[in-house]
């Protein structure tokens, strides 16, 4: 039996040394989760949400065997190395500028990969965010209709039983997404997410969740947790052996 | 010499036979002329009838033909069984000595007839010398009498006048019943009787197994039955006779698929036994009787059968220590392939994750079933282990259950990760000395400097990454560290290796395949082939590259023929113990390199290996011999070059289907001589066998006018002429 084993300590450890190292990934970390975020027309999302990933990392961290990476990292839609990772993020509280042409080019491209994109409504009450993002998938997979997840679709029970949406508002009970090949590959979320998971330097919460309370900010992480495990292993859930297994414990209950 | 007459030769048979009916017509008219006539009626018949006649030999020109010849001795075939069953024994000697002593004794029964010998078993008869050494042993394993007489039927020269067959009557074709159906086509071209010398007439003290039959074809995880006839004859007691069915492995004891018990009634009994086999591909079962102690003929208590196993889906069991982007590209690649049934098991929280939950009903987790699971094993047929620790997951103790698993069949993958190999806790276990590469407990078990991984020559050659090359070429994207592991075992083959890290004074293996028993082993010592799926080299190819990789993995651990870089087959389609075997091997033409083959039989404690060397033609072929092989289920692995080794499982019986049944069948004999009109007669009565009629032969042809063409025409007219006067003074004209 080894003896010179490598633990989660260790992994953990190779983490924090990966986040001080010049380099971007080390072993063991090339494929951890990272919620990026979507530069579009030049424009650079900002503000106190930009500590919204770093925060989601943590949390998947703390709470799940699966790693994550704690740093905020911005990409653009037209930069190669979008197609580093699988996931990201276009986040934004206005109608963000049309795309151009690499831009689309590079989005499609995303997403004809395998990519998830995750849209993220900072002011869903105005709603001009998510109007024009909507026009701008319309335009990119015309045949891609966006669907509402059923309730029991398996991003709602990836890690937590979730049966519904929180952020840091409210919003609706359900979650739109375009789904290709049977996989929700575009999920658009009207519920502020990153806001929920901001902090401030000092380490409090940077927003505040309406209407409010503990729990609704805990649920926000909690479907942050799904999504990161959906993405990272896709319906994994759906597998019968999980399916039987959580029908005979009756696990059908909210948490 | 022989003199005779005929019509000249130039005159087709058609127009004699018009000219002799206009002449006859012309006689019936002059007859029905004359009927009431009786005033030079005579004058006018005679004159008319020698007109006619003279005409008709005008016209048809007779000749005179002298012949010259000899007669010579019949042509008689004897068609001796070939079949292996002839060497079953009867008292001192075998079948087929007495059969090659008789066709002496036909020899001299035809001593006036030219006699051609000739060996019939799987098609067309052979050319068969009975004072041969090579003749000692039969050749074929069926005797398809039916397909010999057809060959004898077209061929062009000379027909045979008799026909005598040697045989014990136990013939594949024309079956017991059938004869005159059997026979009817085969035998009406030629016509000739066909005798029967019957070699054996007494059966054996033997139970044997008969046949083995099966219902369908065999697929792997699903229940296959066998239905085996067991016969008892010769007057041997058999009552209860037991069965079993084992599969033969490498370097294990056969495993024991299904037993049951035979009741012999009236010398023959059937069982159908359910059998499962976990492996796909070329599998062998041993069906054996236990006989009673006065069985005379042991080799047909047991048959060795070569199955070719299918698979309807791979079933799969993927487990992963922890969730990532390369544990996502493998499940989404195996959930999409339809032929691949997955079962997952991922490690999403360990004790040390904090929650934040109130109760475990909050999770959609559930337990790591992992006794369950690897309690299971055989129901997989391949495992892959993805970065998951074997101790902190209490994998440990079920290593040596997953090292004997691939040992009897089973496929294994090791994924890399900061769990994997020796980091995992696998060096100095088990499961470290199946994969393909060495593990070292001490030195530092993980690698964390980015690097591009390199083909060998062995992977440039290796059709399991030619779908990834093809995409490619030789470029791979790079990868974020590895596993750090020793060199390759002997007889693996190391497809990437690293640029820079070295496993003694070889570059370190980064994906090797290898093999254990039975089963294949994948060590890929990184955690970043999915970035052949998504990444800024897989956008070069839509994203195809990592399937493309992972076709080839899992297609080669599944021994899918695409992946082998050659192809082994047994010269001659069956293999016999006790007689000269080759394997024939065939690759690619062009492709370069000396080809090495090791032989080894299944099961455990067996003889030792035989190795070959060979050069391949230009063809890509060659045909290996490797001597005479003693019965049982063989693994050959043949490697040509650096490229992987092909690997082909077979059985060698000794007596095989040829001694499946050892009863004579006198009956059948005598029958196959009614229908065709010859005499079956037993050994010692050869003398009684009708002789054949003997054929003459003309040398020498001579063939003269009687008087030339120009005086029959004169005669003709004269005739005429006459005819006419005679008919004039009559009155008639």
């Amino acid at each position: 039996m080894s003896t010179r084993r490598f633990s989660r300590r260790h992994a953990l450890a190779g983490l924090a040394a990966a986040l001080c190292a010049s380099r971007a990934t080390a072993f063991g970390q090339a494929g951890a989760f990272q919620a990026r975020l979507l530069k579009t027309g030049g424009i650079e999302p900002g503000g106190p949400r930009l500590s919204g990933p770093e925060r989601w990392g943590w949390e998947l961290v703390r709470r799940t065997s699966a790693p994550g990476r704690l740093v905020t990292k911005l990409v653009a839609a037209d930069d190669p190395a979008l197609f580093d990772e699988p996931f990201v993020m276009w986040c934004g509280e206005k109608a963000p500028p049309a795309l151009s042409g690499p831009e689309r080019r590079g989005l499609l491209q995303f997403i004809n990969l395998g990519g998830v994109l995750l849209i993220d409504d900072w002011d869903p009450q105005a709603g001009a965010f998510t109007k024009a993002v909507r026009a701008e998938l319309e335009g990119l997979l015309p045949e891609s209709p966006i669907v509402v997840l059923p309730p029991e679709h398996v991003l709602f029970k990836t890690y937590y039983i979730v049966d519904r949406p929180y952020g840091r508002l409210e919003g609706p009970k359900s979650i739109e997404a375009i789904v290709r090949g049977g996989y929700a590959q575009v999920l658009l979320l009207q519920h502020d997410i990153l806001g929920a998971l901001a902090r401030t330097r000092s380490g409090g919460w940077a927003l505040g969740v309406e209407p409010g309370g503990f729990l609704q900010r805990e649920y926000a992480i909690r479907l942050a947790v799904n999504i990161a495990m959906y993405v990272l292993c896709s319906d994994y859930k759906d597998d019968q052996v999980h399916v039987a297994w959580l029908i005979r414990r009756g696990a059908a209950v909210r948490p | 010499m022989n003199a005779s007459w005929a019509f000249s030769d130039d005159l087709p048979q058609g127009v004699i036979w018009i000219a002799l009916v206009l002449g006859l017509g012309a006689l019936g008219l002059l007859v029905f002329e004359l009927r009431r006539r009786e005033r030079w009626g005579a004058g006018i018949f005679l004159t008319g009838v020698v007109a006619v006649l003279l005409l008709l030999a005008a016209a048809l020109r007779p000749v005179r033909v002298v012949s010259r010849g000899s007669v010579v001795g019949p042509r008689v075939v004897v068609l001796v069984d070939d079949s292996r069953r002839l060497e079953l024994k009867d008292g001192e000697q075998t079948r087929r000595e007495a059969a090659l002593k008789a066709v002496e004794q036909v020899k001299q029964r035809f001593s006036d007839a030219r006699i051609s010998v000739l060996g019939f078993g799987d098609g067309a008869p052979k050319n068969l010398d009975p004072q041969s050494p090579d003749e000692k042993l039969g050749h074929s394993t069926s005797s398809d009498l039916v397909e010999a007489l057809s060959s004898l039927g077209d061929e062009t020269g000379e027909r045979p006048r008799a026909i005598v067959v040697l045989s014990d009557g136990r013939l594949t074709r024309p079956e017991a019943g059938a004869e005159r159906e059997a026979l009817e086509l085969a035998w009406r071209g030629l016509g000739v009787p066909v005798h029967t010398v019957r070699v054996s007439e007494k059966a054996p003290r033997d139970a044997s197994i008969r046949a083995v039959k099966t219902a369908g074809a065999a697929v792997a995880h699903q229940p296959l039955a066998l239905t085996i006839d067991i016969g008892c004859d010769g007057g041997l007691a058999c009552g209860d006779v037991p069965i079993t069915v084992k599969e033969l492995r490498q370097g294990v004891e056969p495993a024991l698929l299904a037993s049951g018990v035979a009741q012999v009634k009236d010398g023959k009994a059937t069982v159908e036994l359910k059998v499962t086999l976990d492996r796909a591909g070329d599998r062998i079962l041993e069906v054996a009787i236990t006989p009673p102690s006065a069985d005379t003929i042991p080799a047909n208590n047991r048959r060795l059968l070569s199955l070719n196993v299918a698979r309807e889906r791979i079933r799969l069991l993927h487990v992963a220590g922890r969730p990532t982007y390369d544990v996502r590209a493998l499940r989404m690649w195996l959930k999409s392939d339809e032929s691949v049934d997955v079962v997952a098991f991922f490690i999403l929280r360990t004790e040390e994750d904090d929650t934040q939950t109130q109760s475990d009903d909050e999770l959609a987790l559930i337990p790591f079933p992992v006794d369950e699971l690897f309690m299971s094993l055989p129901s997989f047929d391949a495992i892959v282990l993805q970065d998951i620790d074997a101790v902190r997951y209490g994998i440990n103790p079920h290593l040596g259950r997953l090292a004997s698993y691939v040992e009897s069949g089973g496929g294994l993958i090791m994924v890399g990760g900061v769990a994997s190999f020796a980091a995992g806790g696998y060096a100095s276990t088990a499961i470290g000395r199946v994969l393909p590469i060495e593990l070292n407990d001490s030195g530092q078990p993980l690698d964390t400097e980015d690097f591009v991984p390199r083909y060998t020559r062995a992977g440039k050659a290796a059709p399991i990454v030619s779908g990834v090359r093809d995409l490619f070429g030789d470029d791979l994207p790079s990868m974020p560290g590895t596993n750090v592991v020793g060199g390759a075992r002997k007889g693996s083959v190391v497809i990437w290796e690293h640029p820079s890290l070295t496993a003694g004074k070889e570059p370190m293996p980064v994906l090797s395949l290898g093999e254990y028993g039975d089963g294949r082993t994948i060590a890929l010592t990184v955690d970043g082939t999915h970035r052949l799926g998504f990444g800024q080299l897989a956008t070069r190819a839509a994203g195809r590259g990592y399937g493309a990789l992972w076709d080839g993995l899992l297609g080669w651990l599944m021994r899918e023929p695409r992946y082998e870089s050659a192809r082994l087959e047994i010269v001659g389609g069956a293999c016999v113990a006790g007689r000269a075997t080759k394997l024939k091997l065939s690759t690619l033409p062009g492709n370069p390199g000396p080809v090495s083959l090791e032989l080894a039989l299944l099961g455990i404690g067996k003889a030792g290996v035989i190795e070959r060397k060979a050069q391949l033609g230009d063809e890509g072929v060659v045909e290996i011999d490797v001597g005479a092989l003693q019965a049982g289920g063989y693994v050959a692995r043949a490697r040509v070059g650096d490229a992987p080794a092909t690997r082909q499982d077979f059985a060698c019986e000794e007596g095989g289907e040829a001694w499946a049944d050892s009863r004579p069948d006198p009956e059948r004999m005598k029958a196959i001589a009614q229908v065709t009109g010859g005499s079956s007669v037993a050994l010692g009565r050869i003398q009684d066998l009708p002789r054949a009629e003997a054929t003459r032969l003309a040398t020498e042809r001579h063939v003269s006018a009687w008087i030339p063409a120009w005086l029959w025409s004169l005669l003709a007219a004269l005739s005429l002429g006459v005819h006419w006067l005679v008919r004039r003074r009559s009155g008639l004209i």
